[in-house]
């Protein structure tokens, strides 16, 4: 039943992926003559559209009394539809990921949030604070890592090093992120760095990925989750998330950070330019930013508090994306600026290189 | 199953008269309007984005996609998936429609066997492709059943080769061919095939020479379906692939959603779309020439 629940949920999240740039929009069209009586923000699907509605939307409502409309989708979907409404934006408040948060921004789509207006933003750490021009067009509502995965039933010695997916035992049932993913590119950018090789040539990290011998790449999270889940992968990568997600079902599912340590970004939010709702979407990312909320995220999620000063239990402490005694100095954050700007090139060459026979 | 789709010449007038035509044309108007809004408005943002590079007009985006052999070796293999899809799917639908019209003579068996296979595309193609991933994989249902019966000595990798593409691809294709045989045969003169029995053909020749021929154009057109669809499908060749095989759609999908360059997605769908209607165009005279011939 969980596989089937599993697969349904990332299913409808690829579906709403593939078919939302027309469909979705139009539910939000009617929810702008509700004016401020309600807000619409659009964040991801599956558990993490859950927890942003109970850790975020229900305590906001409760406070505010306004209703919150969701628009579910994911990040690049989100993108596509402020893309469409710009000028007459029907999303006032955005939930998107690090890498896509800027492009948004490129495109012109983001307002400044005023830090008058969210006086909780003076409690997040500098590094979620995301600037340009002077003015923060995204704040991080937490971390989260890709991190190495295994099966602790199948895997005897948990793995400890990245190289580790190499041993022969594991042959065949390894699965790692593809371009497709938000973490693919990324992903080959943090092991090119790992392994010492220069930062303008992938030539041999690509030829050192040739040699591993993979069950599958996968392309979504819901895939990996699959993956893990019916055995087809045994040890590979995965995002925190996800991983915990499977653990918390009863799977026999590990996931470490491994001595190279781990690649992480962090799921962000916006408040949507031209929004005749800014106040109230002000006030929502308000409430995003209390230890609360922060607290709430780190529980239903094991996102890494971006807010300053929260702390929670060990249990939920030690699948924090930074591992246990670990805090946001230990990810490696990459400048998405480059990573957006080699995007093409990586693909192209894991196409030609890693997704044929 | 109904005549709809034999396109009867005496419910289509040659020419209509100026009234009729004057009084047609609302009607056509919503059409009309639904096919230029949802085709051809996004299908010329996809041409024109494509023929644009730099900000400025330009092939360089054709240049790239045409002058690459990579580009044509995956187009290789798309469409040689689509092939043996589109063969598996009429071997295996053609004998299932023959049955279900001429076999089954119970209208409430009948009923129920398309109910049954069409019970399946109300399913999305995600949890589909998933349900195959779970069944194909190396602990699945079918290596586990292979290795127990004593077939295979150890599992059989199914996920992330073409087979495990073709495999699926079959299955949710399976009853469009259905459909379009099914149809076709059903509006077969059964006097035509009794006349031939007459005059003393086997029930193999008449097949081959009456039944078979007349139900040509609605193989051809489930075939063409099959095709084109088999040929731009996504969701299954890219979750079954597991990312180690590439299909075209695969890589403008890719360009669209992760690498945003809308300008070689673009032209990456058009030269999609302009090989396929090529190969169904080629695939369409055949079918004439066939349908001549009887």
């Amino acid at each position: 039943m969980t596989s089937l629940r599993a697969a349904t949920c990332c299913a409808a999240l690829m579906a709403g992926a593939a078919f939302a740039p027309i469909a979705a929009t139009q539910p939000a069209a009617a929810q702008s003559a509700a004016a401020s009586t309600s807000l619409t923000v659009a964040w991801y699907g599956g558990n993490w559209g859950e927890a942003f509605r109970s850790c975020v939307a229900e305590p906001f409502t409760k406070a505010t009394g306004i209703k919150v409309v969701p628009e579910i989708g994911t990040s690049t979907v989100t993108l596509a539809k402020l893309q469409q409404q710009k000028g007459a934006p029907t999303i006032d408040v955005a939930w998107m990921d690090g890498g896509i948060s800027e492009l948004a921004q490129a495109a012109g789509v983001t307002g400044a949030i005023d830090p008058q207006a969210v006086p909780n933003l003076a409690k997040v750490s500098p590094e979620a604070v995301y600037k340009a021009d002077g003015a923060v067009f995204a704040v991080g509502t937490g971390y989260y890592s890709l991190g190495l995965t295994y099966n602790t039933q199948k895997v005897k010695t948990p793995p400890a090093s990245w190289n580790d997916l190499w041993n022969p035992e594991f042959a065949g049932a390894v699965t790692i992120p593809s371009p497709a993913n938000s973490s693919g590119v990324p992903f080959i950018l943090f092991l090119n760095k790992i392994w010492g090789n220069p930062a303008n040539d992938l030539s041999k990290t690509f030829a050192k990925l040739k040699t591993l011998d993979t069950a599958l790449y996968f392309d979504s999270s819901g895939a990996a989750s699959n993956a893990y889940q019916s055995g087809e992968a045994i040890v590979g990568a995965h995002f925190s998330v996800g991983a915990w997600d499977l653990a918390d079902k009863g799977l026999p599912i590990g996931f470490v950070v491994p001595k190279e340590g781990v690649w992480a970004t962090d799921a962000r939010l916006h408040l949507v330019k031209g929004t005749p709702r800014a106040a109230e979407a002000a006030r929502f990312i308000d409430t995003a930013l209390t230890p609360q909320a922060a607290t709430c995220l780190a529980e239903k999620l094991y996102l890494g508090p971006s807010v300053q000063g929260v702390s929670v239990a060990p249990d939920i402490e030690r699948k924090l994306p930074w591992g246990v005694g670990g805090s946001v100095k230990n990810l490696q954050l990459f400048n998405w600026a480059d990573i957006n700007r080699d995007r093409g090139a990586i693909t192209d060459a894991w196409n030609r290189e890693l997704a044929r026979q | 199953m109904t005549a709809a789709l034999t396109g009867d010449p005496a419910t289509v007038p040659a020419a209509a008269p100026p009234t009729a035509l004057r009084r047609a044309l609302p009607l056509l108007a919503a059409p009309v309007a639904f096919f230029v809004a949802f085709f051809a408005v996004p299908m010329v943002v996809v041409l024109s984005s494509s023929l644009m590079a730099g900000g400025a007009p330009s092939l360089a985006n054709y240049a790239r996609v045409l002058l690459d052999q990579y580009h044509w070796d995956v187009l290789a293999v798309t469409f040689r998936i689509a092939a043996l899809t589109t063969l598996a799917v009429t071997l295996l639908g053609y004998p299932l429609a023959y049955y279900l019209v001429r076999v089954v003579s119970s209208n409430a068996l009948r009923r129920s066997c398309v109910i049954l296979l069409l019970l399946p595309l109300f399913t999305s193609n995600i949890v589909r492709s998933f349900g195959w991933m779970i069944l194909l994989g190396r602990n699945g249902l079918v290596n586990d059943t292979l290795v127990g019966i004593g077939l295979l000595d150890r599992p059989v990798r199914f996920l992330g080769t073409e087979t495990g593409i073709v495999i699926g691809l079959v299955y949710i294709l399976l009853p469009f061919i259905v459909l379009a045989v099914g149809n076709a045969l059903a509006t077969v003169d059964p006097t035509l095939e009794e006349a031939s029995a007459d005059l003393g053909s086997s029930p193999f020749t008449t097949f081959w020479t009456v039944t078979f021929p007349l139900c040509l154009p609605g193989l051809i057109a489930g075939v063409i379906m099959v095709f084109t669809l088999a040929a731009s499908a996504y969701v299954t060749p890219a979750l079954l692939s597991g990312g180690k095989i590439t299909v075209f759609p695969m890589l403008i999908f890719q360009q669209y959603s992760t690498v945003f360059d809308v300008h070689y997605g673009g032209a990456l769908s058009i030269t999609l779309l302009v090989v396929t209607l090529v190969l169904v165009a080629l695939a369409g005279r055949i079918g004439n020439g066939g349908g001549n011939r009887s």
